[in-house]
């Protein structure tokens, strides 16, 4: 609280604009996902890949069939099936892509912008329990699935929601244990200060504690229910898991969903262990005073986030083409007797480590 | 500021309400619901009560009040699922074996 | 203009009032108890929004993080597993007992409340938590794992007994048989 009624209307208009542009953003992304999703292992398996739809003569690599597509999904028929339960068959789709959305707005994408007397934060929210806010309201995505499943009233859909919902609820736990060391070495929970605490290469993240990245990585796959941890649309079995029985627009917002809660946790990912907005040996606060312009650091600030979670959208490609679907007990027992041990072991050689050296 | 009496009064509501549900849904999953209700509103008068009187203890025992929702939610459920399996129903009307 | 730090915690507080209310009743009037779970989500939603405005931020997240996340899951699961059916309503007899049990809840809430409102309300601002002193000691979330850990450390440890009795306790009551299905 505390607020003047001068600087309340400056960081509402500031949320506003913060907020349009990251919608902005965050809505351009299956289609430019779908494309790289179908050229990127066009390229790996040395065969072309979408490239005929362009703009009049130029094909542009095939950069405009998304647009294709998105036309042709739109287009479609909405079949919704007798006896399935209206109300939450329609709201499902809006409960899978809700809380993508609101972790989208907890990460710190860019340093403060000092600017005519007001500190404007570079993330929509600032929340001082950054990473609890994101693990809270990402054990949200379970209800989209789990209801979609259900309410379609269709045992494809029902196997399938089962299925993702134990996994999602699974793979929480050495996600979150895999947190806690950096939560230990920070001594924040404040992702902001995370960042900035990493302010040189050799304090990332990934480089202090490193088992915490790969039991992240592992789970960052098997919490979007991305390949090898696909079982939940696992076609051959279960035709399309829980969205079978959706089409149209209803497709396209799972698909979303997905799509963003992958940039999210890609970007949270490089917050964590990659530095975030920091780019390597150079001083992004100092940028702004050395040139003399006001937000030039952040912007290159933001551009680095982006690059980072990028690579991480491209491992998530990279992944899905390399390695072949696990089977379920596999799945699980990878989770609960590899992961969730080693993550304890983890945070008890963390803790140890860090007290041996402030002691 | 809001009164802290005002918390009280929402809570108060929100745990007649749960009550409400408690007693007089027949099926046994939503008594339990119910009962998460009421102990929602309790942890809303430990938050209230701790922000007015100036220390974090009503936040602690808010953490202590969700850990034993969980038990009991687990713990129910499970009772839930063999009362299921037992008697094929789990309305209270028609599980009254211990009434006689 | 007003100042918006007075006027905006009882807008806050007021709109959440009445949300949690109207949910309140529709987690309880609900006929089919997947609808019933899924109102209850949102009621948690905004119960963690109040704890947010009083300045528990790490309860609020606690709140949705084991609540909303895990335990309503539960029923979730619990709910399609026994593929439960909407409930009639209709027919449905109060017996004496639980008439009585309501209203002398009523009554007793009616008279605290009373009692509790004839003098000066107390407001929230006046000898409440100290948010400067707190931000000095590192911020609610510390002060609260700082208070975990020290004042309360045996409950904190009976807790973690609990929830390790709770689990054990579920998985052998909710087993099935061992001739029915052969161990997993």
């Amino acid at each position: 609280m505390g607020l003047t009624a001068n600087e309340f209307t400056v960081q509402f208009i500031a949320t506003l604009i913060k907020f349009a542009i990251m919608a902005g953003i965050l809505l351009q992304l299956p289609p430019v996902m779908v494309w790289a999703e179908r050229r990127i292992p066009g390229m790996m398996q040395r065969r072309k890949g979408p490239n005929r739809v362009g703009l009049f003569k130029f094909r542009l690599y095939g950069i405009v069939q998304p647009l294709a597509d998105t036309i042709k999904l739109i287009m479609k028929e909405e079949v919704v099936p007798e006896g399935a339960q209206k109300a939450f068959y329609h709201l499902a789709p809006i409960f899978s892509v809700f809380p993508a959305f609101l972790i989208a707005m907890a990460i710190p994408y860019g340093p403060d912008i000092h600017a005519f007397g007001f500190d404007v934060p570079l993330s929509i929210i600032r929340v001082d329990v950054g990473f609890l806010f994101i693990f809270a309201v990402s054990s949200l995505a379970v209800y989209g699935v789990t209801i979609a499943g259900w309410a379609s009233n269709n045992k494809y859909s029902l196997l399938g929601s089962l299925r993702a919902s134990a996994q999602m609820i699974s793979y929480e736990i050495p996600l979150g244990m895999s947190l806690i060391p950096i939560v230990l070495i920070y001594g924040s929970l404040d992702l902001n200060k995370i960042v900035e605490a990493q302010n040189h290469v050799w304090l990332w993240g990934v480089f202090l504690s490193p088992i915490s990245f790969v039991l992240f990585l592992i789970s960052m796959f098997a919490e979007t229910n991305r390949s090898p941890f696909d079982l939940a649309e696992a076609e051959g079995e279960l035709v399309a898991g829980f969205h079978t029985e959706y089409t149209s627009a209803k497709f396209a917002a799972f698909f979303l969903g997905e799509y963003v809660s992958m940039f999210v946790l890609s970007c949270l990912a490089s917050t964590v262990f990659f530095g975030g907005w920091q780019v390597p040996f150079v001083d992004i606060l100092k940028i702004d005073d050395a040139i003399g312009f006001t937000g030039v650091g952040a912007l290159i600030g933001f551009m680095s986030l982006l690059l980072k979670a990028g690579f991480f959208m491209w491992v998530y490609v990279w992944v899905r083409w390399t390695v072949p679907r696990f089977r379920y007990d596999q799945l699980m027992s990878l989770g609960w007797h590899y992961m969730v041990p080693l993550g304890l072991i983890n945070i008890v050689l963390t803790a140890v480590i860090l007290a041996a050296i402030r002691f | 500021m809001v009164p802290v009496e005002f918390y009280f009064v929402l809570a108060c509501v929100m745990f007649l309400i749960g009550l409400f549900g408690a007693l007089f849904r027949r099926n046994l999953i939503m008594v339990l619901m119910s009962i998460e209700l009421m102990l929602n509103a309790v942890n809303l008068v430990f938050v209230a009560a701790g922000r007015s009187i100036g220390n974090v203890d009503g936040q602690i025992m808010v953490l202590f009040v969700i850990v034993v929702a969980a038990c009991e939610a687990a713990v129910g459920l499970a009772m839930v699922i063999a009362v299921f399996r037992k008697y094929g129903t789990v309305n209270t009307d028609i599980l009254r074996l211990l009434r006689g | 203009m007003p100042d918006f730090s007075l006027i905006l915690p009882h807008v806050v507080f007021h709109t959440f009032a009445l949300l949690i209310t109207i949910v309140s009743i529709c987690v309880v009037a609900a006929r089919h108890p997947v609808k019933s779970a899924v109102f209850l989500v949102v009621d948690l939603f905004l119960l963690a929004g109040l704890y947010a405005s009083l300045d528990s931020h790490f309860v609020a997240a606690i709140q949705i993080l084991v609540y909303a996340g895990a335990i309503v899951v539960l029923f979730l699961f619990v709910i399609m597993l026994l593929n439960l059916q909407q409930e009639q309503l209709k027919g449905v007899k109060f017996t004496v007992v639980e008439a009585g049990a309501l209203l002398i809840t009523l009554i007793g809430f009616l008279v605290v409340m009373f009692t509790t409102m004839s003098g000066k309300p107390t407001g929230l601002g006046e000898g409440s938590l100290d948010v400067a002193a707190i931000e000095a000691a590192g911020g609610n979330t510390q002060v609260v794992a700082m208070k975990l850990l020290t004042n309360f450390i045996w409950p904190f440890e009976l807790a973690s007994m609990l929830i390790l009795m709770a689990m054990v306790a579920a998985i052998v009551i909710a087993k099935k048989d061992k001739k029915v299905v052969p161990a997993a």
